[in-house]
C-alpha cells in the first residue's frame, strides 16, 4: 500500500523510462519511511548509491526477477502470507515465489552459507514478532531508488498488530560497512480482507529472460 | 527428469548444494513399503492430524519413474535385489572419496556428455534405501499409459534437454530456465535439494519445496476453486481431510510448457494428492495424474517421504545463479559462428 519499493526517503512523482507508458509508466509520489528521514551513508556509501539510483532502469534486482531479500520483499507491491505455527513462521511471497521460514525455536539457527532471503530466528517479546535476520549477500537492494547494504548486513523486525486486519512494522537495519549508525523503517501492513483472498503465482523469470539472455538469442534473418 | 538437471546441476552458484554423507546405507523395508495404515497420527492443537515437519524423497534417489519388465506387477524388490540395491548406493557414495566419476545410476545415463557429468559429491544419496521397483504404482505394470495422439505431439515438441543448439530459452524446459518444476516435479526424487516442508494452520496446510523454492498455500475450508481465467504453474489447490488423510485437488494449470513423466501436460490436468502420516517420521504420498488430454488413463505415483535428522532445506537461487543459460545459448551462437566460418572457408577452396 506504500510506495517505499519505490523509494524508502521522501520522492515527489516522476515520468517513467518509456514515454510510451505514459501515466502507465510514471512513478508515483509518497513520503518516506526512514525514520528522522534520511538514511544514514558513509561519504563512499552514498556515491555508490547515487550511482545506483541513476543505474536504477539497469542495475535493480528486481528487474531481473531476483528474490527480494530483507525488508524490501515485505513493502514490494505483491502481497505475502504468514502461515504462524509454534516452532518456526513461514512467509510465502507471492513475488518471484520466494519464502522465509523464522526458526523461533529456543535454540537460534546459525547462517551457514550468505543468502538473498537470510537467515532468520524470531522470539515474542509481549503480543510483537522480533525476527533477527543475519547471513544477507550483498546482491539485494531496498527499493528501486537504489538503496543498498553489503553481506554486514543484519536487520531487527518487529510486527506488532495494531487491529484486527493492521499491522505495524517496523525494520531496524545496521550494516557498519555502509551505514554510520543503525536506522528504521516504519509502515503498516494491511491484511487483504476479500473473502476470496490468496496469493496468486508472480513468476518473474519468463519476463526477465530477453533481459538477461537477450545478447546470445540466434538472431533472425 | 534427473538428466533435465544436469547442466543446471553443473553451472548454478547456488547455496543448496549439499554434500554427500559416508555413512552407510541401510536396507530397511520401512523406505519402501508404505507402513502400517492403523498408525494414529498425533493431532494439531485444533484437532487435524498433524503432517508437519521437514521431508526428504533422498532415499527414492535412483528408484526409476516406471518399472523395468523384469519385475512385472510386482511392487517391491526382494530382500537380495534391496541389499544389492543398498550396496550400489554405497558404492556409488565411496566414489565421494576416491574422486573417480561413478560409472552407475544416473551417471551411466550421460554417455556422450563428459563435460557435463556432476561430481558425485553433488548429489545426495539414500540413506535408507527403497525397496520400490518403481514409482508408478497404478497402472499395476508399473508403466505409464499410452499417450494421446495430442500428448504424443506435445511430447515431439518437448524441449530437449541434449539439444546443443537452442535458439533461444524458449527452446529449454522450465527446469533449465529455473521457473519451475511444477507440482509433481517438485516432489519427484531429483539428484538433491529434495526437501519438502509441510506447515499447518486452522484451515491451511502450505508445503514448501527446496529446489526452485515453491510454497504452496492449501486452503482446507472449502473455498471453490478460481476461475479458469487465472491459470498457474503450480495449479490451484484445494484440501480436505478424509479421516487421517489430507486430500488436495489442484487444477488451473499453465498446460504444455511442464512436463509430468517427460510429457509436457494440458491445461486440463487435475492431479489429486493424498498425505498419510503412517509413522512418526514417514508420510505416505500418493499422487493420481488425470489429463485426458494427454493420457490415455489416468495413473497414480506412491512413495514415501522421510523425516531424516539433520535434513536442512537451503535457500535454492535458481534464476539468481543460473549461469548455465547465459552459457548455452552463447555456446550455441559459437558452434553457428564456427560452421559458418568453415562453409565460407570451404567455399573459397571451391
Amino acid at each position: 500500500m506504500s510506495t517505499a519499493n519505490w523509494d524508502l526517503q521522501d520522492h515527489p512523482a516522476e515520468g517513467g523510462p518509456f514515454f510510451q507508458l505514459g501515466a502507465v509508466g510514471a512513478i508515483p509520489s509518497g513520503q518516506g519511511v526512514v525514520e528522522g528521514g534520511v538514511i544514514p551513508y558513509k561519504p563512499e556509501a552514498l556515491q555508490q548509491k547515487q550511482e545506483n539510483s541513476k543505474n536504477r532502469w539497469k542495475a535493480d534486482p528486481e528487474l531481473k526477477c531476483y528474490m527480494a531479500g530483507i525488508p524490501r520483499a515485505n513493502y514490494m507491491p505483491y502481497p505475502f502470507q504468514i502461515v504462524q505455527t509454534p516452532k518456526s513462521i513461514l512467509m510465502a511471497y507471492e513475488y518471484a515465489s520466494a519464502n522465509r521460514v523464522i526458526n523461533m525455536d529456543k535454540t537460534p539457527v546459525e547462517a551457514s552459507v550468505d543468502t538473498w532471503m537470510g537467515t532468520a530466528n524470531g522470539h515474542w517479546e509481549g503480543a510483537t514478532l522480533v525476527v533477527d535476520n543475519t547471513g544477507f549477500n550483498d546482491q539485494s537492494w531496498f527499493d528501486r531508488a537504489g538503496d543498498f547494504h553489503s553481506d554486514q548486513l543484519h536487520v531487527t523486525e518487529r510486527f506488532k498488530l495494531l487491529d484486527a486486519d493492521h499491522m505495524s512494522y517496523q525494520a531496524s537495519i545496521e550494516d557498519p560497512q555502509v551505514f554510520t549508525r543503525p536506522w528504521n523503517i516504519n509502515l503498516v501492513l494491511y491484511r487483504h480482507i476479500e473473502k476470496n483472498a490468496q496469493l496468486t503465482e508472480f513468476k518473474c523469470v519468463e519476463f526477465a529472460e530477453e533481459l538477461l539472455y537477450g545478447d546470445v538469442r540466434k538472431k533472425t534473418k | 527428469m534427473k538428466t533435465r538437471s544436469l547442466l543446471l546441476a553443473f553451472s548454478l552458484t547456488t547455496a543448496g548444494l549439499a554434500f554427500g554423507q559416508t555413512s552407510q546405507t541401510v536396507a530397511t523395508k520401512a523406505s519402501g513399503k508404505t507402513g502400517d495404515k492403523t498408525y494414529t497420527p498425533p493431532k494439531t492443537a485444533w484437532g487435524d492430524p498433524d503432517l508437519q515437519g521437514v521431508y526428504t524423497t533422498d532415499d527414492l534417489n535412483g528408484v526409476p519413474l516406471q518399472r523395468a519388465a523384469k519385475y512385472g506387477t510386482r511392487r517391491f524388490l526382494t530382500e537380495q535385489e534391496l541389499a544389492d540395491r543398498a550396496k550400489d548406493v554405497n558404492e556409488l557414495e565411496s566414489t565421494v572419496q576416491t574422486g573417480d566419476r561413478p560409472t552407475k545410476g544416473f551417471w551411466a545415463s550421460q554417455k556422450g556428455v563428459d563435460a557435463a557429468a556432476v561430481p558425485a559429491q553433488w548429489v545426495e544419496f539414500a540413506k535408507h534405501a527403497s525397496q520400490l521397483t518403481s514409482l508408478v504404482v497404478d497402472p499395476p505394470d508399473g508403466q505409464i499409459p499410452a499417450l494421446t495422439r495430442e500428448g504424443e505431439k506435445r511430447r515431439a515438441a518437448a524441449p530437449n534437454y541434449f539439444d546443443m543448439r537452442p535458439a533461444s530459452w524458449e527452446d529449454l524446459s522450465t527446469y533449465d530456465r529455473c521457473i519451475t518444476r511444477g507440482v509433481t516435479g517438485s516432489f519427484f526424487p531429483s539428484i538433491y535439494g529434495n526437501g519438502a516442508q509441510i506447515f499447518q494452520a486452522p484451515g491451511l496446510v502450505a508445503i514448501r519445496y527446496e529446489m526452485i523454492h515453491e510454497t504452496r498455500l492449501i486452503p482446507l475450508e472449502g473455498r471453490a476453486h478460481t476461475g479458469p481465467g487465472l491459470r498457474s504453474y503450480m495449479g490451484d489447490p484445494r484440501g480436505h481431510w478424509e479421516n487421517n488423510t489430507l486430500v488436495v485437488e489442484t487444477t488451473n494449470f499453465i498446460g504444455g510448457k511442464v512436463a509430468v513423466g517427460g510429457v509436457p501436460y494440458s491445461e486440463d490436468l487435475k492431479l489429486t494428492e493424498r498425505f498419510t502420516r503412517v509413522a512418526p517420521d514417514v508420510v505416505d504420498y500418493r499422487v493420481t495424474i488425470d489429463d485426458p488430454k494427454t493420457f490415455t488413463a489416468p495413473w497414480t505415483v506412491e512413495f514415501p517421504i522421510r523425516h531424516e535428522t539433520g535434513y536442512q532445506i537451503f535457500e535454492y537461487a535458481c534464476h539468481e545463479g543460473n549461469k548455465a543459460m547465459h552459457n548455452r545459448l552463447s555456446a550455441a551462437r559459437a558452434l553457428e559462428k564456427g560452421d559458418a566460418e568453415k562453409a565460407a572457408k570451404t567455399s573459397e577452396q571451391k
